[in-house]
């Protein structure tokens, strides 16, 4: 079996991972599941539509970005640092939950979730969002405004997203700096 | 989710299936419900307080990416199955007008050639049968033949094999849109099967709703008919059999309608709704390993009907050359809105097992493979007239001609179109009424079980005609309802009366009240003048949905040990509507301890030694009279996840089970504790009864009884011997089955169950142990037992949840666009388990109710989704912005009592939306629409 | 559509000319509208009218341009940015205060075909140049259109523009260079098609006003009737016979392509977007065909497509290449295929890409930067938004992707550099 491979180190939820041989044209997201049996990236669409497979990019400078994994060659993450929702939370040693992050936390104790296919693709593009907000605060006003423009992307079929969007303004409302006067 | 499958029997298949196969099926659960009981917060001992969960039993896997889903599971996941993992996609026919030629794979090269290539004149030869919960129910084949024209666009031609992913993978990325790789012969003769049923249900009052019926479906008959082409051929009127009496009665209706006079306004209109597909985010998938040597078929699948998966994947394989040793099916976590109740996919997995070489292979749709083969959403063509009294402004009659369309396999679309017409009367009383259904079959994707369920569209066309119908009267809509509405104890169309109390009354007054309704017009004439090229609206959608099958079994066990510690094992599953959830926080509400160990999902119950043919829709008295002396018969052994069916009919296993425990065991053991010491201790000087015991902060108590610990109560029921477990089986065919039991040192009980099992605890003489006979517990013959008589299945429903919605809108003239400002809606759903999750599901169902209304649509044929080139690009899903997400609100009514029992609400909260928006538009802009959905185009044509 | 360049032309010709007075009273002007325009239309022809009106209106694509985005309909207001200001388009709904509610037949007639109205001179963004070429019947049916909508109450916004061009009447002299009294697109010997196809493309859908560059004068450079012009850093192309060719169009794929908005050679985007959405979709089959004929200098239709050859790739080094190729499946392959040839109604082929075939790069080597918004096209196709990569690819490799693109299946030289990407970003 001779299909053309190259080698691919990246750092995944701050271990490194790699060097793996890769099929040069496979997408991330069937890296993560194939090869790392990292599943919470979810296959919705496939075609980088309804961004439930989307990934923390945690960038040099140390800004976040929400990266397709579907749509995205597994290859082009050569290097780089990325955070999955697996990686949001905090795990002991033997990998068991000790503390969920904040916008999951919001998440579960609104009931934002009923099937939770599409969840990690919220956990991620909240998370990146109020890293957002953390560097360029919104007024108060735009608050609403700034969510739905940062998630209405993602797609949900089970909640009618009422229940994830308030979950990330209470978060954003709570957690200092985010909101100016 | 079907209430009548038409003179269809399961018999032939249970003589082919009757190979008595052991099957084994248990919800995936291993890693993901360890950290679900090890994560902190720990949903331990602390998981609810005051009786409210603090979040979902599932919530924290689901949050942190943890393996719910089938899709997440891979062979290494699964205890002791092989490592290795094996993959395989299918090529489908996208034409029906030629025969199929078979596949040129020459694209793939050697390199990318499959391990293995199944092909339908395989399964010929290996005696791989078609599985059928009834003839013709999936159909004939599973793959078109070659040399035969498909029986429907999207179906399987053939089906390739891969022992490892990456090949696989570059191999489907390059088959997949290619248009040669499917060969396609000569034209062909047409392979799609004929009509698929008709049924009509006509009722006509003997003068006043209380008196009984001249005629009804309950009373009489359902009225059946056979096809001429696609023209349903009724029995001809006459004073003989209750079908020509029926037909007699549809022709006095008739006559009335075509003598009207001017004191009557006869409305007739037409309406169409599309094709829909329920984009279940997770797509279907199933993972199969068939064990050579022992036979063991070991599956992992996606569905919402796992008892039926394992029993028909058993009859697959009956004949066949594959010897079978036993079915071990695991289920995950899923999601389908009813479009994983028996759907065909899980049985293309099994194939892939079988043909797998000894390898698990994993058979995962992608997105376009799912718009290609999923079960879609019906479209129906709907004929209605009403005849409304203009002097009371009360209905004398409506009709209504419905035909859907099921597509090219039969599933459950004549249940879907009868469905259907027994909802097409909405909340309205109908002292006339004559609603039947044509169930026609074309080259189409499959249809079968969707939300809504047949009632979305038939009962969203009643409400929006009734809007317009108000107007022609010039009634105010909601003084129409309210002349109209349905009130207790009065009858529905199948001559039923349905269950309790009917609210319509008391949603209609707060619907009434609403500042939305109140200032509409005020707000109109402001709203307008401030943006010009914009038209406002408000519109109104009442309506009420029926939840349950007509034929609901379920089973729970609740068990304790000396220490108190609880386990609840259940046949619910999770499908995302949080039944897991609600079924633990019902058995901790009525015993006062929350479970410390859950098992859904759970279809295995040795203590349970139940017989069935399961043919609870079928059977005629006679036949079921004689049965039900077999103490072990039970018309059905378990349902579906579906139908709204879990917080009511599942919840009822529950509840009965904790209910029982509570009378045989915590009552006694309680008791015996108060009263110890000198006289007859703590209890003697108080008159304690029975209905006087509490369960208050996790503790019993009665009267001014000391409270008791769950704990202590349990260690002296396990001292005294009594009853420290209990299993039930419920049966409802519109009413609960009942039935009285001998208690070992009891004596006779009755509850509302069918079959009883009991354990009893560590101090239990030995003879009554003696008895734990059936994996360690005494499976109790029932000493009586009364079900439902079976003229009960034309009731066609007696249970129902009302919902009503309000919604304010915009239409931009120059755009044709459609945007929601804010809606409000109103739910009566009895007590509310978890009211978190009844809101979610408010909030869901108003965001599908409203992608149907504006955006979800799907060509039937050649250019439709069978093309395999379907995804949510074409295919517009409501997403935040197009819900009023910051905007809306809702309400639930107030329960009558704290013993309102809780009703299924998970369909009916998606439709009051679609009228309410309609009608809305027509506030708007003055225009009425008749088809479904509202497209900018459709509504820009309206105003050109 | 914007006339940024247009406007800028028009400064130095105002300000040049100002002193000479005669011109600047428009004594010279010369009004194409006939004397018995002044007769006002009668109630039932309005009524006729404004039914044909409807389809003439559409195909002038007068909408496009009076109506911003979530806006009042024919209210106007859509800006167009110049470097010497912002002027905004004007409500052309019947609106008696704001609108034309008032505007008598012969008012609107001068307005669209000598770019006089009822208060003063237009600004040359309203395409009198080319509405100019508009039959009497043609603008009487859209005078009667516009007058049976319904009256929009919405202000029209006050212009930013500097002394002098605020003095609307400096126009004169961009008229007098600019407008010709030759109001004729018949041309003998030539087929109805051909000729219908003409007024079409100069007339009513006023093509060469983005697709014909300008002259110093900027007027509409006849030498190069529409061989390709620059707007707002978007190329224009070449939509002459030789230029659609090159595109890889045939006459039968043109016109569906202007129908549709869609083919093999790609989707329609930026302002040719607009021109489908609000114009061209609702063309009749005999205007499509006119138009396509004329293009294609045909006095008819082909029976049958013919593709145009493709172009012959053209090598690029092998570090080029492998940049390219590693970019190409990191961000393009998943949506566009390993070989380029797209998905059906998903995304579009690119190994037939009319934009991998212009001799300029400037409009792929921007979609590769900023993507393209989602869009809905005719019928039941959509297009979800196209991501763009500036975030993703640095100068040098959005340079290399380009030109081992270009290269391959556009056969276009090598030439971007990494500089020319970095001012586009």
């Amino acid at each position: 079996m001779t299909i053309p491979t190259k080698q691919l180190s990246l750092t995944i939820n701050d271990k490194a991972v790699g060097p793996i041989d890769v099929p040069e044209t496979m997408m991330m997201q069937d890296f993560l599941y194939e090869y790392l049996n990292l599943t919470g990236s979810r296959m919705g669409c496939g075609q980088g539509i309804c961004h439930a497979c989307t990934v923390v990019l945690e960038k040099a400078d140390g800004s976040l970005e929400e990266m397709r994994t579907c749509i995205t060659g597994a290859h082009w993450f050569a290097g780089r640092k990325v955070r999955t929702v697996e990686g949001q939370a905090k795990r002991d040693a033997n990998g068991a939950i000790t503390e969920l992050s904040p916008v999951q936390q919001a998440f579960i104790e609104h009931f934002s979730f009923q099937c939770g296919y599409c969840t990690p693709g919220f956990v991620t593009g909240a998370t990146v969002l109020l890293d957002q907000l953390r560097r360029n605060p919104v007024k108060r006003e735009a608050l609403e405004q700034a969510i739905s423009e940062a998630l209405d992307r993602h797609i949900c079929r089970c909640t009618g997203y009422v229940r994830y969007f308030e979950a990330v303004r209470d978060l954003a409302l709570k957690t200092p700096g985010l909101v100016k006067a | 989710m079907s209430d009548v499958k038409t003179g269809l029997s399961r018999r032939g298949f249970l003589k082919a299936g009757a190979a008595g196969v052991a099957i084994k099926i248990s919800l995936l659960s291993a890693p993901t419900q360890a950290e679900l009981i090890e994560t902190p917060p720990r949903p331990g001992a602390d998981w609810l307080s005051g009786g409210k969960p603090k979040y979902r039993l599932d919530a924290i896997a689901k949050v942190t990416g943890g393996k719910t889903f089938t899709r997440d599971y891979r062979a290494r996941d699964l205890e002791g199955w092989p490592k290795e993992q094996a993959h395989a996609f299918m090529l489908h026919a996208t034409r029906v007008d030629r025969v199929f030629d078979g596949v040129d794979l020459s694209l793939l090269g050697d390199e990318l050639k499959p391990d293995r290539l199944v092909l339908q004149e395989d399964l010929v030869a290996d005696g791989v049968a078609m599985p059928a919960p009834w003839p013709g129910f999936y159909g004939d084949v599973f793959f078109v033949p070659k040399g035969q024209t498909a029986r429907l666009l999207g179906q399987p031609v053939a089906m390739l094999i891969y022992h490892d992913f990456a090949r696989y993978d570059a191999a489907k990325r390059k088959l997949r849109f290619n248009d040669k790789v499917v060969r396609y012969g000569a034209e062909g003769a047409s392979t799609t099967p004929g009509p698929y049923g008709a049924a009509r249900y006509v009722r006509i009052d003997g003068g006043n709703p209380d008196a009984d019926d001249r005629y009804s479906a309950l009373k009489d008959t359902t009225i059946r008919a056979g096809f001429k082409g696609i023209e349903p051929q009724w029995p001809a009127a006459g004073e003989g059999d209750a079908m020509a009496r029926g037909m007699a009665a549809a022709a006095e209706i008739e006559r009335e309608i075509a003598t009207a006079g001017d004191d009557v306004l006869v409305l007739r209109r037409s309406y169409s709704t599309q094709s829909a597909d329920a984009s279940a985010m997770e797509a279907d998938n199933g993972n199969v390993w068939y064990e050579r040597g022992t036979g063991v078929l070991h599956a992992l699948v996606a569905t919402q009907s796992p008892h039926e998966v394992a029993e028909l994947a058993a009859h697959m394989l009956a004949k066949s050359k594959f010897p079978l040793g036993s079915i071990d099916l695991r289920i995950g976590y899923t999601v389908g809105y009813g479009t994983k109740d028996h759907a065909l996919f899980p049985f293309f997995c099994v194939l892939a097992g079988l043909y797998g070489e000894g390898r698990p292979v994993r058979l995962a749709n992608d997105r376009y493979e799912q718009f290609q083969t999923a079960l879609k959403r019906h479209a129906f063509q709907m004929e209605k007239v009403m005849v409304i009294d203009r002097k009371t402004g009360k209905f004398r009659a409506m009709t209504g001609r419905y035909q859907n369309d099921g597509g090219g396999r039969e599933n459950f679309s004549v249940s879907v179109g009868t469905v259907g017409a027994t909802a097409a009367q909405s909340i309205y009383y109908l002292p006339k009424s004559d609603f039947s259904a044509a169930i026609l079959s074309s080259r189409a994707v499959d249809a079968g079980s969707m939300r809504g369920y047949g009632t979305l569209q038939t009962m969203a066309a009643t409400e929006m005609m009734v809007d317009e119908a108000a107007e022609a009267l010039g009634l105010d809509p909601m003084e129409f309802r309210r002349r109209n509405a349905l009130k207790s104890g009065m009858k529905n169309s199948q001559g039923a009366i349905p269950s309790g109390a009917l609210r319509h009354g008391e949603i209609l007054a707060k619907a009434e009240k609403h500042p939305l309704w109140v200032n509409r017009q005020k707000r109109k004439a402001e709203f307008e003048a401030n943006n010009p090229g914009k038209k406002y609206g408000v519109g109104y959608g009442h309506v009420h949905k029926d939840y349950g099958t007509g034929a609901e079994a379920a089973l729970c066990a609740l068990e304790f040990d000396a220490s108190g510690r609880l386990k609840l094992s259940h046949v619910a599953h999770e499908i995302g509507t949080g039944a897991t959830t609600s079924q633990a926080v019902m058995a901790a509400a009525i015993l006062g301890k929350q479970p410390d160990e859950t098992v859904f999902g759970k279809v295995r119950w040795p203590q349970m030694p139940l017989e069935t043919t399961d043919e609870p829709y079928t059977l005629s008295q006679e036949e079921e009279d004689k049965r039900m002396a077999n103490p072990r018969w039970t018309p059905s052994f378990t349902s579906p996840m579906s139908a709204s069916n879990s917080v009511y009919y599942l919840g009822h296993a529950t509840r009965e089970a904790a209910r029982a425990l509570v009378e045989l065991t915590v009552w006694p053991a309680a008791r015996s504790l108060w009263s110890r010491g000198i006289g007859g201790g703590q209890m003697a000087p108080e008159a304690v009864r029975r209905e006087d015991l509490r369960v208050v902060n996790g503790k019993v108590t009665a009267a001014a009884m000391q409270p008791l610990p769950f704990a202590e109560v349990a260690a002296e029921a396990h001292r005294l011997g009594l009853a420290t477990g209990i299993t039930v089986h419920s049966f409802n065919r519109w009413q609960w089955a009942e039935a009285e039991f001998e208690l070992p040192g009891t004596g006779r009980r009755r509850f509302a169950i069918d079959a009883l099992a009991l354990k009893y605890g560590d101090g239990a003489p030995a003879e009554r142990k003696a008895l734990m006979t059936q994996g360690g517990w005494h499976f109790v013959e029932r000493a009586s037992v009364s079900y439902p008589p079976t003229q009960r299945n034309n009731a066609g429903v007696t249970y129902y949840a009302p919902m009503a919605t309000l919604a304010e809108l915009v239409v931009d003239t120059g755009t044709g666009e459609v945007s929601l400002l804010s809606h409000h809606s109103i739910l009566e759903c009895g007590n509310q388990i978890v009211p978190e999750l009844v809101s979610g599901q408010i909030q869901g169902g108003l965001a599908m109710g409203i992608g149907h209304a504006l955006k979800e649509y799907l060509p039937l044929y050649e250019d439709g989704p069978g093309d395999g080139t379907w995804n949510w690009n074409r295919y517009e899903l409501p997403t935040s912005n197009d819900v009023a997400v910051w905007k809306q609100t809702a309400e639930v009514l107030p329960p009558l009592s704290d013993t309102d029992p809780p009703k299924g609400m998970a369909e009916v909260v998606m439709i009051a939306v679609v009228p309410a928006i309609v009608n809305g538009v027509a506030h708007a802009i003055g225009k009425r629409f008749y088809t479904l959905p509202l497209t900018p185009e459709r509504i820009k044509e309206a105003l050109a | 559509m914007a006339r940024k360049l247009l406007l800028a032309a028009l400064a130095v010709a105002v300000v040049g000319a100002l002193g000479a007075g005669a011109v600047f009273l428009g004594l010279f002007e010369r009004s194409v509208v006939a004397k018995e325009i002044e007769q006002p239309l009668s109630a039932e022809q309005m009524k006729t009218l404004a039914k044909r009106g409807a389809y003439v209106a559409v195909a002038a694509d007068c909408y496009a341009c009076h109506v911003v985005k979530g806006g009042a309909p024919w209210a106007g207001g859509l800006p167009f940015e110049t470097p010497l200001g912002t002027i905004f388009s004007t409500n052309i709904s019947p609106d008696k205060e704001h609108g034309i509610g008032n505007w008598t037949r012969a008012e609107f007639h001068r307005a669209v075909r000598d770019g006089v109205g009822k208060h003063g001179h237009l600004y040359p963004a309203m395409p009198y140049a080319s509405y100019r070429k508009l039959t009497a019947d043609d603008v009487d049916a859209v005078y009667a259109f516009l007058m049976s909508r319904e009256p929009m109450k919405v202000a029209n916004r006050a212009n930013h523009m500097p002394f002098p061009l605020n003095i609307r009447q400096g126009l004169t002299f961009w008229n007098l260079v600019n407008l010709s009294s030759d109001t004729k697109t018949e041309v003998a010997g030539r087929s109805a098609l051909w000729n219908r196809g003409r007024y079409l493309t100069d007339a009513l859908a006023h093509c060469g006003e983005c697709h014909t560059p300008r002259n110093l004068a900027m007027g509409m450079k006849e030498s190069a009737y529409l061989q390709g012009s620059e707007l707002e850093g978007v190329i224009a192309p070449d939509i002459t016979k030789a230029g659609l060719t090159r595109m890889g169009f045939d006459p039968l794929v043109f016109a569906s392509f202007m129908k549709s908005g869609i083919s093999a050679q790609g989707a329609m985007t930026n302002q040719m977007f607009e021109v489908v959405h609000f114009s061209t979709q609702y063309f009749t089959a005999g205007d499509l065909a006119a138009m396509s004929a004329y293009l294609f200098d045909l006095d008819k239709l082909p029976e049958s497509v013919t593709p145009p050859a493709p172009p012959k790739p053209v090598a690029v080094s092998a570090e080029v290449a492998a940049s390219a190729r590693a970019s190409y499946i990191a961000v393009c392959a998943s949506c566009h295929g390993i070989d380029g040839q797209g998905i059906p109604h998903v995304v579009v082929p690119l190994a037939t890409n009319a934009s991998l075939r212009l001799a300029d790069a400037r409009n792929l080597n921007k979609v590769i930067l900023t993507g393209i918004p989602a869009q809905r096209f005719p019928g039941l196709e959509r297009m979800q938004p196209m991501p763009g990569f500036a975030g993703q690819l640095s100068d040098q490799q959005v340079a290399d992707l380009s030109n081992w693109l270009r290269a391959s299946w556009g056969g276009q030289q090598p030439t971007v550099t990494a500089e020319e990407v970095k001012r586009l970003r």
